[in-house]
């Protein structure tokens, strides 16, 4: 197939799609119900062999994540531009999809005393640390973090395939891995930082989210978009000016990416989360604290998370006055799917 | 901006089918070249290379048909979403939104595109390990799991024939009938309620049984079905959550809660822990568990002392200017003032004239009259004068005893917290609440809820557009409720005439009399509930189910009671203010519902009430604990695979309907055929037999040989026209607009256009304007009209005697007692994300994306304490029960409080004893009380209910 320059960096230049397509998510509007996550499984994972996968899933931060400390498993560059080790992940850090013993309980000759349970004693799964956060209670704080395929615009996975096996589509930016062409090597794995490429043992194969690419070239939004009740997930091409993912990136400076020290670049980024004020020792509301340390947001949005927060603050303060803000109606959704996927407001079931 | 529709080509569709970025980019310079509609429809995909890998991922995204679906489940607050359900080589695919539902209002968010991750994956539910694909006889012992596959014929033979030595023994009262989650405003519903009709055969009434009676409003309000659209936030600028958690139990319409923020609203969680819903509010006010009573009086104390409370408002919609005598405490009635005067007429002292006058009946209205809110008066009683003082002025006193200060100690919230809420809800613009049925669940609940709406009340936030106390969310169709009971002997549009022909006398001579519309309706609804028909599960349980130790042991924990709950209960039985059932249960259908998840102290069903019964049947379309149970198993349909009409709510106030998108699946029928075949067996072998008639409930001879021809209306409607009965229900009900089935199935859905003149979505008191939110309460606030209650005003205080013996005649807080046992931890639970009911709970996805076992969430406090570390088994146990299930430890958890979110089916534990086995639910007496208009039962509310919240417990690592 041959080694396409789009994602590839040369002389540090790293070559660009034509067109790139961006996701924004709305930390202050995601519900963590995984109604995302259920989308894609119904959708695309569903075959052998891709049982376990959750190509978006949704951690709870501060947590371990999926794969179990993701964050700390390198992969990506480094300021250089070098990249870095990374490690591969088990599928025990994934979470295996445990089977259950329904038909010793259910079944028609069943053991009355045996009681429904996971097989193997399960340690780890893809959100086991659903809602637990961190903190000290009254002082406790979580939030909910969707993550997919980041279709960086430099992927670490597709600089690391030795058999160029990895794609970035020049129409719209969108990372795919040719699975005829991949051997199952995994390098791919070990590279993304972001750690959101499975392997299918099946098919020895590496498989990761397709950004519902043949949703896309119908105009139709990807699943986990279209089906979020949330209305958290913006869809839409970076320079058009039109769409809500430019003005919440470009023009207002609110969508963050995510961990940009892993320097690939990605094209999911993020609405920073809010949290209530934390409560004195007496109890009283600490109107001038953070309840999420504000160290913790800039370890994973980067520095500009202060001004983000900052303007999305102020404009809430203008609202609350009786102004107009274009940022916030941008970011409430009035009339969905135009409001939030412009490019891709189709109805799947007229196709 | 964006061209509207699906219909066209809009410029932001050029993308379409192009694979080579030249050619979509040469396509962009198509911007604004809108085709014809016509041409949408043949879309021209070129530069595909089909030869491609990514061939791979668009040949998988193919189906051959889509029908409109939901899943009637009872998921109650947020039910009511549309999908489209996809169906590829005979089954079902998958499942997306529809997404199109009309926005109402332009500035107004859209309800697009509701749903959640369990409706999501019902595509796989249907199909697992847990569907029931036939009928299904027990082999061996009850709940051995030893099961031998039968015909329908045999099962039906059978079980009728059964049910048909019963009705001669022991009559129709000895048959009852479970209802559940599948229950619909279409056949499924009608399927039982006729049966119940036909056959005088008792359906529980398990609302209060359930927890979700609202208590303490139906005694503040006269109802609890009163509920604004889930849009209608967007025009608050205070939102309390507040016994509630949306962001786990509303996942359909939680985004109108985060858009309202970003419109400006202020969004308060109220919660003794850091909870889903707390991550996006802009205050977390943490309470200690069962202390809301408490914290809501602190804040009424404040609005009073600080004189922002809304005069008006209270005035008007209120009691508080009532005059209620110094030496009782009592309301100062006619009877007081005249010989023979009657007990409902009630008064205030008049400051423009001085003078004590009568509250007028038939209106809200005070004219230039101004109830004084303060002032000792003297009234000419019979007897002498009486001294009399407005319930405000009691009330004012009455709270010294809750000054923010005072309070903190129970509720553990700083007085500034407190005085600085109250400040916020009186000088709001428009503040509501997210309030689910979670007080109710409290033994003191119902004075949690009395204190919530008084603090609404004082603010004046009723009633008004994005304002009011949120109760209980109902809305249907509206001809389900005469259907139900309409004769079978002729068709049903004159059966149901003949039927408001026949109500129409206490129609005219109610509202004559000075009642409302809604007062007439309820006072019907009185008189129905001494039928024995629909009785409280909660006291059937009681009677016969074994639970009497349990739900009657309340004396032992409730330190203010001075008599013992049996008293209190002979004393409402004998003077009719609560109904018991008066025969022995021989027969159980489980209708959908699970009986032995719900319960609480379910495991005395299997030791007292089951070996009693002669036959339990479980219809359901899966295997439910209540079905391991069951001699006989029969298929029901998957929600894909039956046509049918859901209820709804005002929270998304579409009717749904579901449509046969595929056959049922093996040999699984749909509810409404089963329960016409269980009619059609029945009339059929009473003839064969020769058993001719039976006694009815009431001792009248009933025919037993035209049963079937009864339930299907002469025929009409049956098994084999089930479309045409929908269209038929459709066409009888007043507030979809005219829908017929033929439209719904197509789109999925009507939008109401009327609450209509149904049972319960009459309470909800609002027009409907197609073109705007819908606000609950209106009838009163705007229109004046009166409330549905003893008072006609929204009324706190209750001169009920038991209220007055317990010490409840205005509101109180009250300790919540040591149910089950001196332990140091309280219980609570509360719906999970990840299921509704049991339905989901053993699913695999839904295993897979938690632990994939019951867990109890713990604080770090406590786990610490103990010994327990996240992910180790713990045993939970008290003086009742014990049962073993896994920590999860989270400093996000309150100490002193463990949570067990709702509805892990028993057989999801070791042993299989679930935590519905620690709680022992004890009655609390005020919910006995009755004989006073509004405190009368009727179905839903005003019988007793569960209590199970804040048992006590302690726990342990498991070795």
């Amino acid at each position: 197939m041959g080694f396409d320059p789009i994602g590839r960096s040369k002389n540090g230049e790293v070559t660009g799609p034509e067109r790139q397509l961006a996701m924004v998510f709305d930390l202050n509007k995601c519900l963590g119900c995984h109604t995302c996550s259920m989308a894609c499984k119904t959708q695309w994972t569903r075959d052998e062999g891709m049982e376990s996968m959750w190509w978006t899933v949704v951690n709870t931060m501060p947590g371990r994540g999926t794969p179990k400390d993701w964050e700390t498993s390198g992969g990506g560059f480094d300021e250089a531009g070098t990249a870095r080790a990374g490690r591969l992940p088990t599928r025990e850090e994934f979470g295996e999809a445990w089977k259950f013993n329904h038909d010793e309980v259910l079944g028609g000759n069943g053991k009355p005393d045996a009681h429904l349970a996971p097989k193997g004693d399960p340690k780890w799964g893809p959100n086991w640390d659903e809602d637990q956060g961190d903190g000290e209670f009254p002082n406790s704080y979580f939030f909910y973090l969707p993550r997919i395929c980041n279709h960086c615009t430099h992927p670490a996975c597709l600089e690391a395939c030795p058999r160029g096996a990895i794609k970035k589509r020049a129409q719209d930016g969108v990372v795919l891995i040719d699975e005829e062409d991949c051997r199952g090597y995994r390098f791919c794995m070990e590279a993304c930082p972001y750690k959101r490429i499975y392997f299918n043992a099946a098919k020895a194969a590496s498989q990761k989210c397709i950004f519902c690419y043949p949703r896309l070239e119908k105009g139709v939004a990807p699943a986990c978009a279209r089906q979020c009740p949330g209305r958290m997930r913006h869809v839409g091409f970076l320079d058009d000016e039109q769409s809500s993912v430019h003005k919440l990136v470009r023009k207002f400076k609110v969508a963050l990416p995510l961990h940009p020290e892993f320097g690939t670049q990605p094209n999911v980024y993020y609405i920073p989360p809010f949290a209530p004020p934390p409560l004195n020792e007496d109890g009283s509301a600490n109107r001038n604290g953070s309840r999420i340390p504000l160290d913790y947001l800039r370890g994973l949005f980067g520095k500009r998370v202060d001004e983000a927060l900052a303007t999305i603050e102020a404009e809430i303060q203008k609202r609350r006055d009786g102004e107009k803000s274009e940022l916030l109606d941008t970011l409430i959704v009035y009339s969905w799917p135009q409001d939030i996927f412009p490019d891709f407001d189709g109805d799947p079931s007229l196709l | 901006m964006q061209e509207p529709g699906f219909g066209s080509l809009t410029r932001r569709r050029f993308l379409e089918g192009s694979l080579g970025g030249a050619l979509a980019l040469s396509l962009s310079h198509l911007d604004f070249a809108v085709r014809p509609a016509s041409a949408a429809g043949e879309k021209v995909r070129s530069g595909v290379d089909y030869q491609d890998f990514q061939d791979i991922y668009r040949e998988e995204w193919k189906w051959d048909h889509v029908a409109k679906g939901t899943h009637f489940v009872n998921c109650w607050y947020q039910r009511g979403c549309n999908w489209n359900v996809y169906v590829k080589d005979g089954i079902v695919w998958r499942e997306e939104q529809s997404g199109t539902y009309p926005q109402v209002k332009s500035d107004v968010p859209d309800y697009n595109p509701r749903g959640c991750q369990k409706g999501a994956c019902y595509s796989q539910r249907m199909y697992d390990d847990s569907r029931v694909r036939y009928p299904m006889k027990r082999v061996g012992e009850r709940g051995s799991g030893k099961w031998k596959r039968v015909t329908w014929e045999e099962a039906l033979r059978d079980i009728v024939d059964k049910t048909i030595d019963v009705l001669e023994t022991d009559g129709p009262e000895a048959v009852v009938w479970d209802q559940g989650t599948a229950q619909t405003t279409g056949c499924a519903g009608l399927g039982l309620s006729r049966l119940s009709s036909v056959l005088d055969m008792p359906v529980f009434d398990e609302n209060c049984e359930i927890g979700d009676h609202r208590p303490g409003t139906a005694i503040t309000c006269g109802k609890i079905s009163f509920c604004s659209s889930a849009d209608d936030v967007f025009y608050s600028d205070l939102i309390l959550i507040w016994g509630g958690n949306p962001i786990y139990t509303q996942i359909p319409q939680a985004h109108f809660l985060t858009e309202a923020r970003y419109n400006g609203a202020r969004v308060v969680c109220i919660a003794p822990d850091y909870s889903a819903s707390s991550v996006h509010a802009d205050d977390w006010v943490p309470v200690k568990v069962a202390s809301d009573a408490a914290l809501g009086l602190s804040m009424a104390q404040v609005m009073i002392e600080e004189k922002i409370y809304n005069a008006q408002f209270v005035r008007e919609q209120t009691d508080l200017p009532l005059l209620v005598r110094e030496d009782t405490g009592h309301f100062l009635r006619e009877s007081d003032l005249e010989r023979g005067g009657d007990e409902d007429t009630f008064y205030v002292f008049d400051e423009q004239r001085g003078e004590i006058i009568e509250a007028p009946k038939r209106t809200l209205a005070w004219g230039d009259r101004v109830p004084a809110l303060e002032g000792h008066f003297a009234a000419k009683g019979v007897e002498g004068p009486i001294r009399v003082t407005p319930v405000f002025a009691r009330l004012r006193e009455h709270l010294q005893n809750y000054t923010p200060e005072k309070a903190q100690a129970t509720t553990g919230t700083h007085p500034e917290t407190v005085r600085e809420l109250a400040r916020a809800l009186a000088n709001a613009k428009a503040a509501t609440c997210i309030t689910q049925s979670n007080f109710s669940k409290f033994y003191h609940g119902i004075e949690m809820e009395r204190a919530q709406i008084l603090v609404f009340a004082l603010a004046g936030q009723m009633g008004h557009k994005g304002a009011g106390f949120i109760g209980f969310p109902y809305l249907h169709i509206d001809s389900v409720d005469m259907l139900g009971g309409a004769s079978g002997s002729m068709a049903p549009h004159w059966a149901v005439r003949a039927m408001s022909l026949k109500a129409a006398p206490a129609f005219i001579k109610g509202t004559l009399g000075g009642l409302t519309r809604e007062m007439v309706i309820y006072e019907l609804a009185r008189e129905e509930h001494k039928k024995r028909k629909f009785p409280s599960s909660i006291l059937w349980l009681y009677k016969y189910g074994g639970l009497k130790e349990f739900y009657g042991g309340s004396q032992q924990w409730d330190p203010h009671m001075k008599r013992p709950l049996d008293q209190y209960l002979a004393e409402a039985e004998e003077k009719g203010w609560q109904t018991l059932p008066q025969t022995p249960p021989r027969i159980l259908f489980e209708d959908g519902g699970n009986m032995l998840r719900r319960i609480r102290g379910y495991q005395k069903l299997l030791d007292e009430l089951f070996p009693k019964l002669d036959l339990v049947v479980t219809i359901d379309w899966r295997m439910s604990n209540t079905a391991l149970h069951s001699d006989y198993v029969l298929p029901a349909a998957g929600w894909y695979e039956k046509d049918d009409i859901t209820w709804a709510t005002p929270l998304s106030p579409f009717s749904q309907v579901i449509t046969k998108a595929v056959e049922p699946w093996a040999e699984s029928k749909s509810d409404w055929e089963i329960h016409c075949l269980f009619m059609k067996t029945l009339q059929q072998r009473a003839v064969e037999r020769g058993v001719l008639t039976y006694n009815g409930i009431d001792g009248e001879e009933k025919r037993l040989d035209d049963v079937y021809d009864q339930y299907t209306f002469g025929r009409r409607y049956t098994e084999n026209n089930t479309e045409e009965f929908l269209d038929e229900i459709l066409r009888l009900s007043s507030n979809v607009g005219g829908a017929r089935w033929s439209d719904v199935k197509e789109k999925g859905f009507a939008r109401f256009t009327d609450i209509g003149n149904g049972y319960l979505s009459h309470e909800n008191a609002m027009d409907v304007d197609l073109d705007d939110t819908m606000t609950a309460c209106t009838w009163h606030t705007e229109k004046k009209q009166p409330w549905p209650t003893l008072t006609r005003r929204i009324q706190f205080c209750i001169d009920h005697p038991f209220y007055n013996e317990l010490g409840e005649t205005l509101p109180v807080h009250k300790d919540d007692p040591n149910i089950s046992g001196d332990y140091p931890l309280k219980l609570t639970g509360g719906h999970t994300r990840w299921s509704i009911h049991a339905s989901w709970r053993d699913e695999k996805n839904m295993l897979r994306l938690t632990r994939g076992e019951p867990v109890a969430f713990i604080s770090v406090e406590d786990a610490d304490a103990r010994g327990i570390g996240d992910g180790d088994r713990i045993r939970v146990f008290n003086d009742i029960a014990s049962t073993e299930l896994v920590a999860k430890v989270t400093p996000a958890h309150s100490p002193g409080m463990v949570t067990i979110y709702h509805a892990w089916e028993p057989f999801q534990f070791k042993g299989r004893t679930s935590h519905a086995a620690l709680t022992p639910n004890p009655i609390n007496p005020v919910q006995l009380a009755g004989g006073y208009v509004h405190l009368q039962p009727r179905g839903a509310v005003c019988s007793p209910g569960s209590t199970d919240r804040a048992t006590r417990i302690e726990m342990e690592r498991v070795a």
